[in-house]
C-alpha cells in the first residue's frame, strides 16, 4: 500500500513543479507570441495568424539563414561526432596517467567561457582569413561539439571489455576492422547521445557567431538578435518557436532510440 | 586428420618492472594433443597462454608453429582459435553474425559464410539460437557460441582460457564432457588454460603445473598425480600428507615418524639428508591403536557421501588426513578422541625433496 504523502512531501513536490515551471515556461512564451495578430512583439489580441509564420518561410534572409544553420549544425556535429569518437577510443589505449592530463585538455572549450572562446575565434581568424566563412564556423562549432560527444563515448566505452578487441583480433581482424565493427558499434549510443549535444550546441550557438560572422555567413540565431536590436518584428517569435521545437524533437528523438537501446538490453 | 598444429614454446620470460611473470618456460604441443597450464593464480599460465595468443610481448624466449617462428607476428596473423574467459561475445551482433565474423574477416562468399555457420552452431547444438543476441543466452550456451566462433575458421590450434570458470559445478561438468568429445571429434590441438586441478585432470592429455612463473612439472594426468616432483605439485595436484624426514647414515633406508623405510635398489631419491615422505589420504587405513608404528588421536571427521574425512593429530604431532570408503554413513569409522593406528601401504608412499 502506498503511504499518503506527508503534508511536507506534498509542499516539496509542488514547489518542485514551481521551480521546473520557472526554468521551462519563459522559453515556451515565444510559442504563442508566434501567432499574434499584431505587428509587435505581445500575445495574440483578438485572434490567431499564420501571418509571421508565413514571413519566416517567405523572406529570403529568414529562409536562408535557416537552411544555413541546420547544415552548419549537420555538418559541425558529424565531425565532432568523428573525431569525439576517435579521440574517445585513443584515450581507451592511452596509459591512464597520461590519459588524465590529456583529457583536461580536451575538455577545455567546455570550460572557457564562450565570450572568450569567440574573441580567440576572433583574433585567430583574422590572420587566417576565415572571419564570416562556413569553414570558420564549422571549424569554431566543431571543437566546441568534440568535448560533448568524447565525454558520452569515453562513458559508453568505460564499459568495453578489452577482452573483445582481443577475440577480433584473434580471428584475424585488422586494428581499423576492430575499430570499424567491434569498439565504434559498442560505443554508438554514447556516439549518438553526445551528436545530440553537439548539434543543439551549433543550432543555437550565437555568441561565437557575433565575433566571426557578419554578411556572408547568416546563421538563425544571428538572424533573431539581429531581428530583436534592429525591429520588433514577431517573425523573430516564430523563428524562436522553431528553433525550441528542433532542439525538443532531437532530445525526444534521441530519448526514443536510448529507450528501444534500454529495451533490447533487459 | 592433418598433422599441423605442433607447438614448440622455447625459454619463454617475461618480467614487469620487477616482478618476474615467466622465467623460462619450455613446453611443446603435439599435432591434436590436450595440453593444460594448470597452476596458481599469478603463476604465469595466463601469461603464457597470451604470450602464444600474440597478446602479451615476451622479453626473450620462441614461440613456433609447425616450424615456424611466430614470435614476433601480431595476433591476427597467428590464426589461432581463442575462446576467453567470460567468452568475449560481440554483444551488438547475434549469435549467427559472432560465429560469421572471423569468416568475413577471411573473405569468404557470403553464401558459404551461411552454411559454415549453420554447421558450427549444429555442432555445438545452438542452431535455434542464431538470431538471439549473446546476452539472452545462458552462459553455458554463451560458452558454446564462443567455441563455435573460434572454430569455424578451422585454427590448427586451439587457446582456452578459464573458459568454464564462470558456470556452475554441473554445468561444468556437462562441457568438461562436450569439450573432450569436441577435441577428440576435431583432431585439432587444445592449449587449456585452468586453476582447476579436477578439470585438468579429467581432460587433459599432458599437464603443465606452473608456480612462480615457471613450470614445475610436465607429463600425463596419471604421472602426474602418482609421481609429483615436487612439494608444490603433490599439494596442489591432489591432496597430501608430508611427514619430515631424514636418510639413515647406515643402511638404506628414510627414518620419519612412521618408522623406518626401506627405499630398496633402484628408487630414485632426492638428493640431499632431509627429505619429506608425501602420502595420498586415500592410502592411509585406519587401524587398532598400536596396530602400526604410527599412532594418533582423531581430531575431526567428516562425511562427504562416497567418503568420510578422518583428521588424525600424530604423538608426533603432525595431523594427517585419511580417506576411508563411506559404506553406511560413520560406521566403522572411529569416534572423535579415540586413539587409532594408521596403516601406511609401502606403494603408497613418495619421496620428495624437502
Amino acid at each position: 500500500m502506498r503511504a499518503r504523502p506527508s503534508g511536507w512531501l506534498l509542499a516539496a513536490r509542488i514547489a518542485a513543479f514551481g521551480v521546473l515551471a520557472f526554468l521551462i515556461l519563459p522559453a515556451f512564451i515565444v510559442v504563442p507570441v508566434s501567432f499574434t495578430d499584431t505587428d509587435y512583439l505581445s500575445l495574440p489580441q483578438d485572434h490567431l495568424s499564420l501571418s509571421h509564420w508565413q514571413t519566416l518561410f517567405q523572406t529570403p534572409m529568414w529562409r536562408n539563414s535557416l537552411v544555413q544553420s541546420f547544415a552548419v549544425a549537420v555538418a559541425s556535429t558529424l565531425l565532432s561526432a568523428l573525431f569525439g569518437s576517435l579521440a574517445a577510443v585513443g584515450f581507451m589505449r592511452m596509459k591512464p596517467s597520461m590519459a588524465a592530463k590529456l583529457r583536461l585538455v580536451l575538455l577545455l572549450p567546455l570550460i572557457v567561457p564562450t565570450i572568450v572562446a569567440g574573441l580567440a575565434w576572433y583574433w585567430v581568424y583574422i590572420p587566417l582569413r576565415l572571419l564570416d566563412t562556413y569553414f570558420g564556423v564549422i571549424l569554431a562549432h566543431t571543437v566546441a561539439g568534440i568535448p560533448l560527444v568524447f565525454v558520452t563515448a569515453s562513458s559508453a566505452l568505460a564499459a568495453f571489455d578489452p577482452r573483445l578487441e582481443q577475440a577480433a583480433r584473434s580471428m584475424g581482424a585488422g586494428q581499423v576492422r576492430v575499430l570499424r565493427q567491434v569498439i565504434l558499434p559498442f560505443a554508438m549510443p554514447g556516439i549518438l547521445s553526445g551528436a545530440v549535444f553537439a548539434f543543439i550546441a551549433s543550432w543555437d550557438e550565437v555568441v561565437v557567431l557575433l565575433f566571426i560572422t557578419s554578411r556572408n555567413v547568416y546563421l538563425l540565431p544571428r538572424a533573431i538578435w539581429d531581428g530583436i536590436n534592429d525591429n520588433v518584428d514577431p517573425a523573430v517569435a516564430a523563428a524562436a518557436t522553431l528553433m525550441i521545437s528542433v532542439t525538443v524533437g532531437i532530445l525526444l528523438l534521441q530519448q526514443l532510440l536510448s529507450r528501444r537501446e534500454n529495451g533490447k538490453a533487459s | 586428420m592433418t598433422s599441423v598444429g605442433h607447438l614448440t614454446v622455447t625459454n619463454l620470460r617475461k618480467r614487469y618492472g620487477h616482478a618476474v611473470a615467466l622465467d623460462n618456460v619450455n613446453f611443446s604441443l603435439a599435432p591434436g594433443e590436450f595440453l593444460t597450464l594448470l597452476g596458481p593464480s599469478g603463476s604465469g599460465k595466463t601469461t603464457t597462454l597470451m604470450a602464444v595468443a600474440g597478446f602479451v610481448q615476451v622479453d626473450a624466449g620462441s614461440i613456433s608453429l609447425d616450424g615456424r617462428d611466430l614470435t614476433r607476428l601480431p595476433p591476427e596473423r597467428r590464426e589461432f582459435g581463442i575462446v576467453f574467459q567470460g567468452y568475449a561475445l560481440f554483444p551488438h551482433m547475434t549469435v549467427a553474425e559472432n560465429v560469421a565474423f572471423p569468416l568475413q574477416v577471411r573473405g569468404v562468399s557470403s553464401a558459404e559464410r551461411q552454411s559454415r555457420v549453420r554447421a558450427a552452431l549444429d555442432r555445438v547444438k545452438l542452431s535455434s539460437f542464431a538470431d538471439r543476441k549473446p546476452r539472452q543466452l545462458s552462459g553455458g550456451q554463451q560458452q558454446r557460441v564462443a567455441l563455435a566462433r573460434a572454430l569455424v575458421y578451422e585454427p590448427r590450434l586451439l587457446l582456452l582460457d578459464e573458459p568454464l570458470s564462470a558456470l556452475d559445478r554441473k554445468l561444468r561438468a556437462e562441457l568438461q564432457w562436450e569439450l573432450r568429445t569436441l577435441h577428440r571429434d576435431l583432431g585439432v590441438s587444445f592449449l587449456y588454460v585452468t586453476h582447476d586441478q579436477e578439470e585438468a585432470l579429467t581432460m587433459s592429455d599432458r599437464v603443465a603445473v606452473f608456480d612462480k612463473g615457471s613450470i614445475v612439472q610436465c607429463g600425463t594426468p596419471d604421472s602426474l598425480f602418482e609421481r609429483p616432483a615436487t612439494r608444490f605439485v603433490a599439494d596442489f595436484f591432489g591432496k597430501s600428507n608430508f611427514f619430515p624426514a631424514r636418510m639413515s647414515s647406515t643402511s638404506q633406508s628414510v627414518e620419519w615418524e612412521g618408522g623406518k623405510l626401506d627405499y630398496g635398489t633402484g628408487a630414485s631419491l632426492p638428493s640431499g639428508d632431509q627429505l619429506t615422505v608425501s602420502v595420498r589420504p586415500h592410502r592411509l587405513t585406519l587401524v587398532k591403536a598400536d596396530a602400526a608404528p604410527l599412532n594418533g588421536v582423531v581430531t575431526q571427521r567428516s562425511y562427504a557421501g562416497t567418503v568420510v574425512h578422518c583428521l588424525v593429530r600424530t604423538h608426533g604431532g603432525t595431523d594427517v588426513l585419511v580417506e576411508s570408503p563411506a559404506l553406511r554413513g560413520y560406521s566403522g569409522i572411529p569416534d572423535m578422541g579415540e586413539t587409532v593406528g594408521i596403516h601406511v601401504d609401502r606403494d603408497a608412499v613418495i619421496f620428495l625433496p624437502q
